[in-house]
């Protein structure tokens, strides 16, 4: 009989990218995906903003002086005070006594008693690193040293000659360790890229488990190949995961630029782009495994136990890539990691951040990762053909993963046909 | 026409189809019959390829099935099975994309498909909070969408009040008339009676009976039905000899009789019991034949 509509012969892509669509259509919908968004949005911001505002927010010291204070001395004190990052205010006090009452009312914070004492409302104690304590002890320092000269009987000309010493050139054996600033862009994609694979996995393992728990896979088995279902539902959340990871970066760049942030500077823009590549790829890798996972459950209380162990490796990249970020320096082992396609996601950005990876021991980790996502991708595929349509109980990894390619049973618990 | 031949599953030690052969015929509703664990839904799954088979062959039209193929079929499992939070009207739009209907006509498609089923005003509605009864006929315009050439429905009329019946039952006559082939499952052997023109019996995944529901209950044993004013178990039956007890139905005893059997004696025997309210012959009925056929 010939079908009254005229039935179109799809590809396989086509019915790929119709299961993709729905997915993505279906969870663009649903409040989670919006509220996950704003989340992070709000995370990063903070994260942005934060530290710039305080890098902004230079501290202001008034230092009270008795006596005449040569100009020599009055740019030798603000220079000290730009050593500590803190503008200094100079301001002349007539009397010593009046100049100690400001220092107790706290209307000054140090007090120079001509070019002979520093003087503190409360005595400095040695571990005190505060702006105040530092520059107290380097003032102490200056003018000890402008007794010395006056003592020495240098002349003006030796005495700026001594002032103006130029440093001797430094070199390092090894390439400069990343600054504060490409650390904090580091962590901040670490804990992206932990906490958006994290959840666009639970994401597709939910998702598959939600269409076995439904039944509406064995309806969709009827006119679509089980590798298609699978393609299409890692195709829709993999575009969501795109999506919003450009939100993401597009708005941490812009806000990065517009409050003038330290996050983008150095390697920090190509630990982005290794962070933003590697998401993808870690991504790709990860949606087979919690997919092929999610077939083999049909219960909310049986998704902990089947996703723990596909977490574990997940938390041993982030944990130890971390650690790398926070001491400056890649192990052996972080750079171990950096080549296995389960941790590889976060270890080889932290190698770009901490100028540890060349970009041949980059692309070979990414080769190494592509070619595991499509034996994995295979692997799924098997699994989800398996166990799919098996309900009752949680399918055991070892039956899925040991069997030969023909399936034990189709549906309900094995050896109970309808 | 679908033609299974020697299909054998085994699951472990129990064996689901053994060498189950029959053909269901174009443009007819065949009823697919058999106790529980016969082997009627692994069977339905075999024809759309969801379970692996140790042996046989499902043809459509003497070709083997393949996935475009088996696109031009609808299936509506045993266990419901559909998206809750999506609206009725995607839900039937996106199944006729994936069967295959041209992007221009799955709208009006999807429209037509509700409104033949009666659910046109839930379209915009959420699946989930539609009663049992109407998500069942969501499930059959999932099925019925794309129009397929071949609609397998494994208990389709199971949950529905007498008017769903009804109405599902017209829909899968004027899908027969179409040419469509229909084969389904069910426990209501009344209902497939009314519904089927032929029957596929089977049992420990063997074939039984095949046949016309017609040619089925007209051979055989007639049936008398005999019904006694007043005695509702039938107890007045017990004492007859040369008589087998086929059913007894609210108080309606079904005699299944030969020609040998001397009816006005069987009619002796019930009014001695009470006033006698009915006495009429009957050919068998399917449920008649499906306990005979399974013994």
């Amino acid at each position: 009989m010939a079908p009254g509509f005229g039935l179109m012969r799809r590809t396989p892509s086509s019915h790929v990218l119709l299961v993709a669509a729905r997915e993505v259509e279906q969870r663009l919908r649903g409040r989670t995906f919006r509220i996950a968004t704003f989340v992070m949005l709000i995370a990063i911001a903070a994260a942005i903003v934060i530290p710039a505002l305080n890098n902004g927010h230079k501290p202001r010291e008034i230092v009270g002086v008795t006596g005449t204070v040569p100009t020599r001395t009055r740019v030798a004190i603000e220079k000290t005070g730009a050593a500590f990052s803190a503008a200094v205010d100079i301001i002349g006090e007539s009397t010593v006594a009046g100049a100690r009452a400001d220092l107790r009312s706290g209307r000054i914070d140090l007090l120079l008693i001509g070019n002979t004492s520093v003087e503190l409302a409360h005595t400095l104690s040695k571990d005190d690193s505060s702006t105040k304590a530092q520059l107290a002890r380097a003032l102490a320092l200056l003018l000890g040293e402008q007794r010395a000269f006056a003592a020495a009987r240098l002349t003006p000309v030796q005495v700026s000659r001594i002032s103006h010493i130029r440093p001797v050139a430094i070199h390092g054996l090894s390439p400069a360790r990343s600054t504060g600033a490409e650390q904090g862009t580091s962590v901040i994609g670490l804990i992206l890229l932990f906490v958006m694979l994290s959840q666009y996995g639970t994401w597709t393992l939910i998702g598959v488990m939600e269409e076995k728990a439904s039944r509406v896979v064995e309806v969709l088995l009827a006119a679509v190949r089980p590798t298609q279902l699978l393609a299409g539902k890692v195709l829709g959340i993999g575009t969501l995961v795109f999506m919003q990871a450009t939100v993401l970066v597009g708005f941490a760049l812009g806000l990065a630029g517009a409050v003038g942030s330290d996050l983008l500077k150095g390697t920090a823009p190509a630990v982005v782009v290794a962070t933003l590549f590697w998401l993808l790829l870690g991504y790709a890798f990860y949606s087979w495994v919690f997919a092929g996972a999610g077939s083999m459950v049909e219960r909310q209380d049986q998704v902990q136990a089947i996703a723990f162990p596909i977490t574990v490796p997940l938390l041993v990249g982030y944990v130890s890539s971390i650690t790398a970020v926070s001491s400056g320096h890649a192990s052996a082992y972080v750079t171990t990691l950096a080549y296995i396609p389960f941790t590889a996601p976060f270890a080889m950005p932290v190698l770009v951040g901490l100028h540890q990876a060349t970009w041949w021991e980059f692309a070979l980790s990414a080769l190494i990762s592509v070619t595991s996502t499509l034996g994995m991708a295979k692997a799924a595929g098997i699994v989800y053909r398996r166990a799919v349509l098996r309900t009752g109980s949680r399918v055991p990894w070892r039956e899925v993963l040991s069997r030969p390619a023909r399936p034990r049973s189709p549906g309900r618990s094995p050896g109970s046909p309808a | 026409m679908l033609a299974l031949i020697g299909l054998t599953r085994r699951f472990g030690a129990t064996l689901a189809l053994d060498g189950l052969s029959f053909d269901v015929p174009p443009g007819r509703v065949c009823g697919f019959l058999g106790p529980n664990g016969a082997g009627k839904t692994t069977t339905m799954r075999a024809i759309f390829g969801l379970t692996d088979l140790d042996a046989g062959i499902v043809q459509w039209n003497q070709h083997p099935i393949d996935l475009t193929t088996r696109r031009q079929f609808g299936y509506m499992p045993e266990e419901r099975g559909l998206y809750p939070s999506m609206t009725v009207g995607e839900q039937v739009e996106y199944f006729a994309r994936l069967h295959g209907v041209p992007a221009h006509a799955v709208q009006a498609a999807t429209t037509q498909c509700l409104e033949r089923l009666g659910i046109a005003g839930y379209a915009e509605s959420k699946l989930e909070t539609l009663s049992h009864g109407n998500q069942q006929r969501v499930q059959l315009a999932v099925a019925l969408v794309h129009e397929p050439d071949l609609l397998v429905l494994d208990e389709p009329l199971a949950g529905l009040d007498p008017g769903g019946v009804d109405s599902i039952s017209e829909v899968l006559r004027e899908e027969a008339h179409r040419g469509c082939t229909v084969l389904l499952s069910s426990h209501q052997l009344d209902l497939v009676e009314d519904l089927c023109e032929t029957v596929t019996i089977i049992d420990h995944g063997r074939l039984v009976v095949a046949g016309d529901v017609d040619d089925l209950t007209t051979h055989g044993a007639r049936r008398l039905v005999v019904r006694v004013d007043g005695d509702r178990a039938g107890r007045w039956a017990g004492k007859l000899q040369g008589a087998k007890v086929s059913e007894i139905d609210a108080g309606a005893v079904r005699l299944a009789v030969d020609d040998a059997t001397d009816s006005d004696a069987i009619l002796d025997a019930a009014r001695a019991a009470g006033r006698v309210t009915e006495f009429r012959f009957e050919r068998r009925r399917l449920s008649e034949v499906f306990r005979e056929a399974l013994g």
